[in-house]
């Protein structure tokens, strides 16, 4: 049972992931994402959401996945800018393993 | 009372009868599966019928204008229209009657549609389709002119409930000139909305609202209006109301509270006061009755929160969890400035907001509620109320954070869904549960933290099971209808599944009750915001001034009557009756001799025939449905000498 972690999203704000809390989980950007892979990128959208800190670093390799193509920031109907919360995830998994 | 012209005694002999038949394709519904040539060949050889004709759309206006010629030209008296089911347009044809100026009740309606082509098809449906023409011509023969039914209107509403529904009503009553009594059981005016403090969506303030709509009741002359009083007494009828009202001093711990609240507010009578309303006049010390008399009936006895069983997500189990309407009146005494929420000295830095309380239960999933029901509707108002309360907490206190656990988010109307867009721009934090997977309150273990834990499995994160902990635990409740099961005895009106008053038809009746001259206003009918209800409750007002202003209403004459020639007072249509008052035995002269007779009270009568089926004098018989007007029928449909 994972306690969920409030103060996450705000720790995250650094790296320039500020607009995680606007998304509702629709789910249409991983309807559109071209890699067709699990959840993503909502996967690591929740996870924000609900402080899942160790999720994300467990499973940062997929962050590098991302091609950049930008369609699930056109389509996002909450504006909530998933493609750029993949790149301030990887700028936060970088320095976390900068810091270790 | 009622007046009704007396119909010639005896019907036209068949043989004088010109009755004209029009037998109506319905495009291809009717006429693909029935010959209709035919039907109306074999209609000119029944007897009375002067003429058969056919037309693709009768309803239509070439359709109808080629009836009312042959009435105008003197060719028929009586009509048949051959078509779809009469529930459709059997009052059309009426009117056509009208428009042609003959009487619209020598009128029949023979159905070739819901009872012969859709469920037929071949030689048996032009057959059947024949058959039923021909009795309706039969029929057609032995009507006689009939009038409606006049009733006289007394020129006054009687509205029953004093929150936003009942004011509002009573308001738009009075402004068409109306004179409105307003009985309320408590000894407030403002109803449940009255105890809230700010509404969603908007953010208006009660006080606002209900100041308004009392004020303004309280100051026109038309209105009358008694608190702590009930309805203990109905009878009568549409346009003939009789009330007894009975005044008493208020019982119970909600009147207490909101008498208290008024007593700590330092309001004064006709003044609001928070989570109270207005009280406007004082409490009386004795019971009193009033009687009076009403044309009309507007229910706007409205609803009430749903209270959680103990144990509920905690409720009761853990002070801190509370439900919305409570958590209101505890941000109401918080100080409105500060960086945290404070409640009782307590800091809240953890507010979790659990949806769908006591609303959308479904059966063998949910535990039943005290009294053995399940709420399985939505309450629509509540999601809104939730989020607005979210966004109060947020905006006002931003270190307070808020965690919401809803089953679906339902922001309906308008200016709902900003309230949702704003709550995640505010950083509320969104979980979603499965119907039958609520969310659990736990007590917290971790002692240093907050005292309460909330524990989900989230469907937003792939199903894993995640909690939160919590300083308070909101819950939002839905509406439940008030409990007015006394009234509903008396009236007669008929309730839903949902225990909500129903309607006619929610669509095309939305206002009316099946008991004629009785409407419904705001939620007494279904849950509704207060937008809602003064809409619902303008509807109603105008439903009812249009029965008051035109001072009568006519009623269709398919009434029983008694042919005084046949009586001889056995009193069993009397016994047989179902409509309470509508037959009785009465005495009066015959011959030279008292007698004892049976009379009719023709606005009470129902028309479902009952007595007609027990007189052993066959003296009873319902107007346009005589027992003579049967046999004609019976013998067409069973005889070969016309129909081949």
């Amino acid at each position: 049972m994972a306690l969920v972690n409030p103060d996450f999203a705000e720790e995250l704000q650094a790296y320039g992931v500020d607009t995680a809390l606007e998304c509702f989980n629709c789910g249409t950007c991983a309807a559109i994402c071209p890699l067709l892979f699990e959840h993503f990128p909502r996967k690591m959208i929740r996870y924000v959401q609900v402080g899942a800190k160790q999720k994300i670093l467990e499973q940062a390799n997929d962050l590098w996945r991302c091609l950049h193509c930008g369609l699930c920031t056109r389509t996002c109907p909450r504006q909530a800018g998933p493609g750029e919360l993949i790149l301030g995830l990887r700028r936060y998994v970088v320095a976390q393993a900068r810091r270790a | 009372m009622a007046k009704r012209k007396q119909p010639e005694p005896k019907p036209a002999p068949p043989s004088t009868a010109k009755v004209g038949v029009y037998v109506c394709h319905c495009g291809g519904n009717i006429g693909d599966a029935v010959d209709v040539k035919q039907v109306c060949e074999q209609a000119r050889r029944a007897p009375g019928v002067v003429v058969a004709r056919e037309h693709m759309f009768m309803c239509s206006d070439p359709g109808q204008e080629m009836i009312i010629e042959d009435l105008k030209s003197g060719l028929v008296d009586q009509v048949v229209v051959a078509s779809c089911s009469p529930s459709l347009h059997e009052t059309t044809f009426r009117s056509v009657m009208v428009r042609a100026g003959a009487n619209p009740y020598l009128y029949e309606h023979a159905n070739l549609r819901e009872q012969v082509s859709w469920v037929h098809h071949g030689p048996e449906a032009t057959g059947k389709a024949a058959r039923l023409v021909a009795a309706a011509a039969a029929k057609a023969g032995q009507l006689t002119p009939l009038e409606p039914l006049k009733v006289e209107v007394q020129p006054r509403a009687l509205v029953i409930g004093g929150g936003t529904a009942g004011l509002k009503c009573a308001l738009d009553l009075a402004a068409r000139g109306q004179a409105v009594v307003l009985v309320e059981k408590s000894p407030f005016l403002g109803g449940q909305a009255g105890q809230l403090s700010r509404l969603a969506p908007g953010g208006e303030t009660a006080a606002e609202v209900i100041s308004e709509l009392a004020g303004a009741v309280l100051a026109h002359p038309a209105v009358t209006v008694y608190t702590c009083s009930q309805v203990t007494g109905f009878e009568g009828y549409i346009g003939n109301f009789k009330l007894k009202v009975t005044r008493m001093p208020p019982e119970g711990p909600e009147d207490d509270e909101r008498l208290a609240a008024v007593g700590r507010s330092g309001r004064g009578l006709g003044e609001y006061a928070p989570f109270a309303g207005v009280m406007p006049t004082a409490i009386p010390e004795r019971p009193e009755e009033i009687d009076l008399q009403a044309g009309v009936i507007v229910l706007a006895t409205g609803m009430r929160p749903y209270r959680p069983r103990r144990g509920e997500y905690g409720y009761q189990d853990f002070p801190e969890v509370v439900t919305l309407p409570e958590f209101n009146r505890l941000l109401a005494e918080a100080s409105a400035a500060g960086d945290t929420l404070e409640l009782q000295g307590r800091p809240i830095r953890s507010l979790a907001l659990v949806h769908c309380v006591g609303s959308r239960q479904i059966p063998g999933i949910h535990e039943e509620n005290e009294g053995g029901y399940l709420n399985e509707y939505c309450s629509r108002t509540c999601c809104a109320a939730a989020l607005f309360a979210a966004n109060l907490v947020r905006e006002q206190y931003p270190k307070t954070r808020v965690f919401d656990f809803y089953r679906d988010i339902r922001t309906y109307g308008r200016g709902q869904e900003e309230l949702y867009t704003r709550a995640a721009k505010k950083q509320a934090v969104f979980f979603r549960f499965e119907a039958g997977e609520e969310p659990e309150v736990l007590k917290n273990s971790d002692l240093k933290g907050p005292p309460l834990l909330v524990k989900v499995k989230d469907i937003l994160t792939f199903g894993e099971e995640l909690s939160v902990p919590a300083d308070l635990v909101v819950l939002a409740v839905g509406q439940e209808p008030n409990n007015i099961a006394d009234l509903v005895a008396k009236m007669k009106v008929p309730v839903g599944a949902d225990r909500f008053l129903q309607e006619v038809h929610p669509k095309l009746r939305p206002v009316e009750t099946a008991v004629a001259g009785i409407f419904l206003a705001g939620t007494c009918q279904a849950p509704l915001d207060v937008g809602e209800t003064c809409a619902a409750a303008g509807a109603a007002a105008v439903k009812a001034a249009a029965i008051l202003s035109r001072g009568y209403v006519e009623l269709d004459p398919f009434v029983v009557e008694v042919d005084l020639s046949r009586c001889t007072g056995t009193g069993a249509c009397v016994e047989a009756c179902l409509a309470d008052g509508a037959l009785s035995l009465v005495e009066m002269e015959a011959a030279g001799q008292k007698v004892r007779r049976a009379r009719v009270n023709p606005v009470l009568c129902m028309g479902c025939g009952a007595c007609v089926a027990v007189c052993p004098e066959n003296a009873i018989n319902v107007q346009g449905w005589t027992l003579r007007q049967f046999e004609a029928m019976v013998e067409m449909i069973v005889s070969d000498e016309y129909i081949g």
